[in-house]
């Protein structure tokens, strides 16, 4: 059934925001962390998303819609600035007694948070809707 | 005041002098059966995919619920689908089994 397809593109999309979730969740989670993981400083990190290529092509020849859909295409390190605070009593001050905090904006991470959420929710929205359109085909002919 | 013959119908002819019809009606009820016995597989490999997927989900293997609850939503269309296929088949065939010959 051709409905699948459309199962198929949500599922993509769900897919990715469930990523970006998580992501916003690691950077929320690491707001304090002063050591990384090798030594370094923990770098936020932001999920860039794509559709799927090639993706119009099949679209235009009518062939099956099923590799339509989003990806992700990297989760990069997103270039902020690190925070100093003025802490010499942490273990981890400088000889200036500044620790440094990775550059996580906790408002812009809730509303990432949020915007993915809501994107997730149009997504299961829409295979509802396939969901629906399904059901009520089936209803053709019926009494 | 005569009345005409039942003649202007070939089809009908056909079956009342016992001829076999023409060649389309011949293949049909084998292909038909074959559709529908590919269906009925396809239907019965969601139902068993989902069943795989429920299976996956409760010893923890799956990373994406969305997937279980897409494949779930998959099989049970087809289901319905198979379901409607058959509920028009059958009232098909009622509708014969009641015709007055």
């Amino acid at each position: 059934m051709d409905y699948f397809s459309a199962f198929a593109i949500s599922g993509s999309g769900m897919s990715v925001e469930k990523l970006r979730l998580d992501v916003t969740a690691l950077n929320l989670a690491n707001v304090n962390s002063t050591r990384g993981g090798a030594g370094t400083l923990y770098q936020p990190l932001t999920v860039v998303s794509t559709a799927k290529s090639g993706a119009f092509a099949a679209a235009l020849a009518g062939a099956g819609n099923a590799a339509l859909g989003a990806k992700v295409y990297e989760v990069r390190p997103s270039p902020m600035p690190v925070r100093l605070v003025y802490e010499p009593s942490h273990p981890d001050a400088d000889g200036k007694g500044f620790v440094a905090y990775p550059g996580i904006n906790s408002v812009n991470e809730m509303v990432t948070l949020i915007a993915a959420t809501r994107a997730y929710e149009a997504n299961v929205a829409a295979l509802n809707a396939a969901k629906v359109m399904a059901l009520k085909t089936l209803e053709i002919g019926g009494n | 005041m005569s009345v005409d013959p039942v003649g202007f119908l070939p089809a009908v002819r056909d079956i009342v002098s016992g001829q076999a019809p023409e060649a389309s009606a011949q293949a049909g009820p084998i292909d038909f059966a074959g559709w529908m016995a590919r269906e009925i597989g396809s239907v019965n490999e969601k139902i068993v995919n989902s069943d795989q997927l429920l299976q996956r989900l409760a010893t923890g293997q799956v990373d994406n619920l969305h997937q279980v609850m897409i494949g779930l939503e998959e099989a049970k269309l087809s289901f319905q689908l198979l379901v409607q296929v058959r509920n028009k088949l059958l009232e098909a065939y009622q509708d014969i089994m009641r015709m007055q010959v």
